[in-house]
């Protein structure tokens, strides 16, 4: 049982950038998720952790102990690969059994712990196979298992999921988030999807370019997105981003006009959820032509242009309209997020 | 299984291959045949116009050794029967009797105690049963084929041509090794490794592996010889001469061979993912313990085609043990060279033949027993986790 401490780690390539001054506490037990776009840096700070990369700068604390020159074999983590590496030439049950094996654990308690793994991820009727011989989400499990079968103190998983079908991931995801609960071990998650850090994290750091644009809980990023490209990385749809003037408390740009805000003069972008936006009858902020109509089946999602983008809003599943015609949408201002537009950065409390 | 129908050939390019096939079969296999044909008979009969009389050996058949009908078809029997047996029931006995961990000693006895078998059962007690047979069989029992084993006994007993052949395992055994040992240490370091310096060695390895190796034999031959002057200093009075040793032909055939040997395995590796190495480091090895734990098992098949191919250059090559080695030392396929090469009467020519012939069955056996490491070796790329 660990906390890790990343003390403004740096990872640099030459001139290039991978990861700059990452700075974080992660508590004992929590589930960490690096969220961003590829080559933001995500599985680099990962890598760094289980000692696979040198960080250029900074220091990595696992426990109470310094890490940076210790091997990976002697910082006590379990690691999850993308696709999954594991070991080609034995069966299932070695594969799980090898890190006891490497470790020289008491043998007598090998069958006991490899069965105990093979139970949590239920592969107990695959034990004999090669893993040529498994499907893609079967060696996933046993890429799990053999992390479990040694209680390290930290679990690290590098896009554990991306390599499964949609319908597979769904499942597996569960399963992921049921055993970090039950086995109680820091772990740290890369993913580039958002779901997955929403439903699995208890804390998500977006990075973006190296760079850590927002560390909080799956809520406080959802709703209260550092940036425009934290609001824009979050959600499905991502939230609707307008650009546009401020003057005197009223936001202006094409096709939209909405009153009321509490901010200050300016060029400033305009942020609001899909799902939270409704459908006026015609004395609405947002006021064009219909861009596109899609149903979606459990609801009806609407797209105009407006302050120089395509926005969508989220109306009843029943709504009907043809392209073309008129709508307008109701942006009350509680639910507006207002960005400068210049740096990005979130603006004000609203 | 029916061919998928994009696979499916049209009728004029099957046989265009068919026939291609048979024509290469003729051009590469026919000679080895014929020699073989060839090595059986009495001088006269291998070298007659006729190319009936090579095949059926009447000088030979009348000198007194021929097979008959029987004797060809219980021949050809218990051959399929230990054939069979050796690919179908071994390994069946050998997985069934052997423990998990000794399964290297279990075949090694399998093998060992098949050889002698097979040895006991096909010279000894066979030629006793059938001559005993076609003294009672008639005319089934009178020779058709004449066929005598006398050019091989006088090349492997008289001529201790046995000599040879140990010299030829000396040199072979060394160059595989020691090929084998550098290559995958030199080939894993350089697949995992991204800097230019990895990249320049790999180059410097091509353009040795260009050189004529005349050139190699030329730039050590002064050195070998006056090897125990150089080495004196660091041996005393009992610095070797390596001229004329084995070791100078390793030496040699090590310097052509691994250029090579380092840039197949360095493939091999190449294509073995690196998170292989990184879960094993991971799950709690050392740099050398992912190297043998994980690495090299999942390379065997690479080892297997990279070792074959070594062997092949150490135990076919002639211009470096030619000049290298002195006459008691002398591999295999120079000394055929020397049968050539003396005074010669038809009797030296064939036996010359009977061992190119001996030559080339180790290889038969190697390429069988190794067949299916080879064959995954050879199209790998395939290493999928």
């Amino acid at each position: 049982m660990a906390e890790i401490q990343l003390r403004k780690i740096s990872k640099r390539w030459g001139s290039f950038v991978g990861v700059d001054s990452f700075d974080l506490t992660i508590a004992d037990q929590e589930f960490l998720v690096l969220l961003g776009p590829s080559g933001c840096g995500k599985t680099t700070t990962m890598r760094m952790i289980a000692g696979l990369e040198d960080a250029t700068e900074g220091e990595i604390w696992i426990g109470d102990r310094k890490v940076n020159d210790l091997d990976p074999k002697d910082r006590d983590v379990a690691m999850v690969f993308q696709s999954y590496g594991l070991y080609p030439h034995i069966n299932v049950y070695e594969n799980i059994r090898f890190p006891l094996k490497v470790r020289k654990a008491d043998p007598a308690t090998h069958d006991e712990r490899v069965m105990k793994a093979a139970e949590m991820v239920e592969l107990t009727d695959f034990l004999h196979r090669k893993p040529a011989e498994l499907s893609g989400g079967q060696r996933q499990r046993v890429a799990l298992a053999r992390a479990i079968v040694r209680k390290p103190s930290v679990f690290l998983m590098d896009e554990p999921l991306s390599n499964l079908d949609a319908k597979l991931r769904v499942s597996t995801r569960a399963q992921i988030k049921n055993l970090s609960h039950e086995l109680k071990v820091t772990t740290v998650y890369v993913t580039h999807d958002q779901i997955e850090a929403m439903t699995l994290a208890d804390r998500v750091v977006v990075m973006k370019q190296g760079i850590v644009q927002q560390v909080g809980t799956p809520t406080d990023i959802y709703d209260m997105p550092a940036n425009t490209f934290v609001a824009s990385f979050i959600g499905s749809p991502a939230m609707n981003l307008m650009e546009g003037v401020i003057e005197g408390g009223t936001f202006r740009g094409k096709n939209v006009e909405i009153s009321g805000l509490q901010a200050s003069d300016g060029e400033v972008t305009l942020g609001f959820r899909a799902e939270d936006a409704e459908v006026a009858d015609g004395n609405g902020q947002v006021n064009a032509p219909l861009y596109t109509i899609e149903l979606l089946g459990d609801a009806t999602m609407l797209t105009v242009r407006a302050g120089g983008q395509l926005v969508s809003v989220k109306a009843h599943k029943e709504f009907r309209a043809e392209i073309g015609d008129m709508v307008s949408f109701s942006v009350p201002t509680d639910i507006c997020h207002l960005f400068d537009t210049a740096t990005g950065a979130r603006i004000g409390a609203s | 299984m029916s061919t998928p129908k994009a696979m499916r050939q049209s009728l004029g390019l099957r046989l265009g291959s068919a026939g291609f096939l048979a024509f290469w079969c003729l051009i590469a296999a026919f000679p080895i045949f014929w020699i073989t044909v060839m090595s059986f008979k009495s001088p006269v009969d291998a070298f007659a116009t006729n190319p009936l009389e090579v095949i059926f050996g009447p000088r030979t058949r009348a000198g007194g050794d021929g097979l008959s009908i029987i004797d060809i078809v219980l021949g050809l029997l218990v051959l399929w029967w230990s054939g069979k047996f050796a690919m179908g029931r071994l390994p069946e006995m050998v997985a069934r009797f052997t423990q998990p961990g000794t399964v290297l000693l279990g075949w090694i006895i399998a093998v060992v105690g098949f050889a002698v078998a097979f040895i006991v059962l096909f010279f000894a007690i066979l030629p006793v049963v059938l001559s005993g047979l076609n003294a009672i069989a008639g005319p089934l029992g009178n020779p058709i084929l004449g066929l005598t084993t006398v050019h091989y006994q006088s090349v492997w007993v008289e001529n201790e041509f046995y000599r040879n052949f140990i010299n030829s395992l000396i040199v072979t055994t060394g160059v595989v090794t020691v090929s084998l040992t550098v290559g995958t240490l030199a080939g894993y370091g350089l697949a995992r490794s991204g800097s230019n310096l990895a990249f320049w060695l790999l180059i410097l390895a091509l353009i040795f592996r260009a050189l004529p190796h005349s050139v190699l034999v030329a730039g050590y031959l002064p050195v070998f010889i006056n090897s125990s002057e150089i080495l004196r200093p660091i041996f005393g009075d009992a610095a070797p001469t390596l001229y004329g040793q084995p070791y100078a032909v390793i030496a040699v055939l090590v310097a052509i061979n691994q250029p090579f040997t380092i840039w197949m395995l360095r493939s091999f590796f190449h294509n073995i993912p690196t998170e292989l190495d990184e879960a094993a480091r991971v799950d709690g090895c050392s740099h050398f313990q992912a190297f043998r734990r994980v690495i090299m098992p999942v390379m065997w098949p690479g080892v297997i085609t990279t070792g074959l191919f070594s062997f092949l250059l150490g135990y076919n090559d002639f211009l470096v043990t030619s000049l290298l080695l002195d006459a008691q030392n002398q591999t295999m396929v120079p000394a055929i060279a020397g049968y050539f090469n003396r005074e010669t009467t038809t009797t030296d020519q064939v036996e010359a033949i009977a061992a190119a012939v001996s030559i080339t069955a180790p290889l038969f056996l190697l390429v069988m027993v190794f067949q299916r490491q080879i064959v995954s070796g050879l199209t790998a790329g395939a290493v999928k986790g």
